[in-house]
């Protein structure tokens, strides 16, 4: 890909507090880490009317702006109109959408709150952090299955090298509602996720210029029909040997991950750099055969990227 | 930069061919008409642009939105000569709603259902081969904004050919939601008139191929000098006429034209009291100071808010407008807004006019706006 390098500056995770310890996975600090009072954190200003994928990403969002160093306080202090956000998400509305049809079918329409609009539409969740923070780039919202963390990761990165963007914030949520885990049960997906996590990208550039250590460059990307097609063409020519972050090692830990699992592999990679020598990791999601696609991305250390 | 149309696909209430539905519009047919599985005593707006392709009557069934994709996608292909064996071309479909509508007859009816069904990347994976595929939750503003992240694929150099597509079936929960908050309750879609009464859903699917220039195996049916992007940043629903005027300034500057270089508007037009007075008060300030002012139509007063492809919809009716010379009237538009005082609304037939460039609008939910320049293939 031609134009500006993306690098990863800041991660903020809200994981369910059933997960217990996640040192061997993410190195970040507790507040990045949001294990502290999640649910109380869930409530409260700037959280009201909202659902819960939403109500997650704020969470998530906020950790990663704070870490990238892009927050005085609760005020976004980055470029607003040069900001994306980014969000990944497949199974965060389906609570409003079926909610809403039990009230229609058992009330009729007079039975809805007006407060619900938002959430019919997919992409309410990106809406609400642009609105949080004023954020007024692009805003984008993949709804792209198993492998959308990791498309949206592309995507901000695709943002910022055509230039449409500096700092791009990429969130993946998904919530655990009633209708997810009817779903999830049928199709024996195993227990839904329910948390967020975000990832700050940001061209190597604009990070430079700010000072901040960038935690890794976005450095390969691929969709194919199988994985090790995607593992070759995302490694490309990059001679690096790599560390493989598989979808597995996610999914065992925190349920049926979804649209949130990509984001969490960049994040637990982003923060995985640089240690025990690690020079570059390989996310990767899917399966030799499937119906859906499989996709790997390359995270290497970004020391001396321009 | 620029890029070549060379496919054009659609699927509406009002035709299922982008000339069937050109037609229609210049010929000021509508596709309005009782809803058609909904049960009507549940709902105080009964009314509805709705693709009526259910097998029976009165029943509705799962993935109509899909089925409509498949068709668009097979149209657009086909119109750029490239049918025929599988495509590894990248795919980015933008919907509003997704597969939602099947979601609500799955919990309600017991409909099967799988979170791959949500997404389009599986079947058009099966129909098409390419397992380069993308689908965009970016509400009304989804299928612009897919025009120009497919643009940017091009620059950065990563595809020649990337299809651009769209699709939404009507969902209970948005219409009803819809229908509860607005005040009033429309009995059709009325953009920009004193009158209007809020917006009213349509159906529809839509695609297009976009080709790096001079890359294809026909002509261009038309160019995208530019596509714009950004959020207002303010409201979950309600528009914001500043940011809608900075997208719009930064399309034009991205085409490397003026206001005046424009010639003909497809408004956004969703007939909501706020759409129709932001969108006006964001071109009046950007048009103000333009020698010519660009005719301007809505065809949402025909179709209804096709939602997710409604700007792609506009988009590929515009590149029939240039090439045809022709741009079809609002239907209905007897008393344009004061904020629209000056504006030259297509009204009541066709205007006919040597048509060079074409800017389309397309504003969504959570404040996103997107904004395309085109330009007739010469």
């Amino acid at each position: 890909m031609s134009g500006p390098a993306a690098v990863i500056t800041g991660v903020g995770l809200t994981l369910p507090d059933s997960v217990g310890d996640v040192t061997d996975l993410f190195d970040v600090s507790a507040s990045e880490r949001g294990l502290f009072d999640r649910e109380a954190g869930l409530r409260g200003r700037g959280m009201r009317h909202k659902d819960r994928a939403s109500r997650l990403a704020l969470r998530a969002a906020r950790s990663a702006l704070g870490d990238a160093g892009l927050l005085d306080a609760e005020t976004f202090t980055g470029p607003a109109e040069r900001t994306a956000v980014v969000v990944s998400s497949n199974l965060g509305n389906l609570d409003s959408v079926c909610s809403f049809v039990d009230i229609i079918a058992r009330e009729t329409v007079t039975g809805l709150s007006p407060l619900g609009l938002p959430h019919t539409s997919s992409n309410a969740v990106a809406g609400w952090v642009a609105i949080q923070y004023g954020l007024r780039g692009p805003n984008v919202t993949v709804c792209n299955g198993s492998t959308g963390g990791l498309d949206a990761l592309f995507w901000a990165r695709t943002l910022v090298a055509a230039r449409r963007s500096d700092v791009a914030v990429v969130v993946g949520t998904e919530p655990d509602t009633e209708p997810v885990a009817r779903l999830l049960r049928q199709q024996d997906s195993g227990p839904a996720f329910d948390g967020a996590v975000a990832v700050v990208v940001e061209s190597a550039e604009h990070a430079r210029h700010r000072g901040v250590r960038a935690r890794g460059v976005l450095a390969g990307y691929a969709r194919a029909r199988d994985l090790s097609a995607a593992i070759t063409a995302a490694r490309g020519l990059d001679p690096r040997p790599v560390q493989l972050l598989d979808a597995e090692t996610f999914t065992t830990r925190f349920g049926y991950c979804c649209g949130a699992l990509g984001v969490l592999q960049c994040a637990a990679g982003a923060t995985r750099l640089g240690r025990d020598d690690i020079d570059a990791v390989l996310a990767t999601i899917g399966t030799a055969a499937g119906a859906e696609a499989a996709a790997a991305l390359l995270l290497a250390r970004a020391e001396g990227v321009a | 930069m620029s890029w070549d149309i060379t496919g054009l696909g659609a699927l509406a209430s009002i035709g299922s061919g982008p000339e069937e539905i050109f037609t229609a519009l210049c010929d000021g047919q509508e596709g309005l008409d009782t809803l058609r599985a909904f049960d009507l005593s549940r709902y105080r707006a009964h009314h509805a642009y709705e693709i009526d392709d259910r097998a029976q009557p009165g029943r509705d069934e799962p993935f109509r939105a899909t089925r409509w994709l498949r068709a668009a996608i097979d149209q657009a292909l086909r119109d750029a000569g490239l049918d025929g064996g599988p495509s590894q071309y990248p795919m980015l479909v933008g919907t509003t709603l997704r597969e939602q509508r099947s979601v609500e007859l799955w919990w309600r009816d017991g409909v099967p259902l799988d979170s791959a069904d949500l997404y389009f990347g599986p079947a058009l994976r099966a129909w098409f081969g390419t397992p380069w595929t993308y689908t965009f939750a970016n509400a009304c503003a989804a299928t612009l904004y897919t025009l120009g992240m497919a643009g940017d694929l091009i620059d950065l150099g990563l595809a020649d050919t990337v299809v651009v597509a769209g699709t939404d079936a009507i969902t209970e929960s948005a219409f009803g939601t819809l229908d509860r908050v607005q005040n009033d309750t429309p009995d059709a879609l009325r953009p920009f008139d004193n009158g209007r009464r809020g917006m009213l859903m349509g159906e529809g699917a839509v695609a297009a191929v976009l080709q790096r220039r001079g890359t294809g195996s026909v002509p261009a049916r038309a160019r995208v000098r530019a596509v714009s992007m950004n959020c207002d940043a303010s409201h979950p629903t309600a528009p914001t006429a500043l940011t809608i005027s900075w997208a719009i300034r930064d399309a034009h500057r991205r085409a490397g034209l003026g206001p005046a270089d424009i010639d003909v508007v497809m408004l956004h037009g969703s007939g909501t009291q706020l759409n129709d007075v932001a969108e006006a008060t964001a071109l009046s300030g950007v048009f103000a100071d333009a020698d010519a002012a660009p005719l301007m139509t809505a065809i949402k007063s025909m179709t209804g808010h096709t939602l997710g492809g409604s700007g792609l919809l506009s988009l590929v009716m515009a590149v029939l407008s240039l090439r045809h010379g022709v741009v079809p009237p609002i239907v209905g538009l007897t008393d344009p807004i004061s904020q629209a005082e000056g504006f030259r609304l297509v009204r009541d037939r066709p205007a006919h006019a040597d048509l060079r460039t074409a800017q389309v609008n397309a504003f969504g939910f959570g404040g996103i706006n997107a904004v395309a320049v085109l330009e007739r293939a010469s």
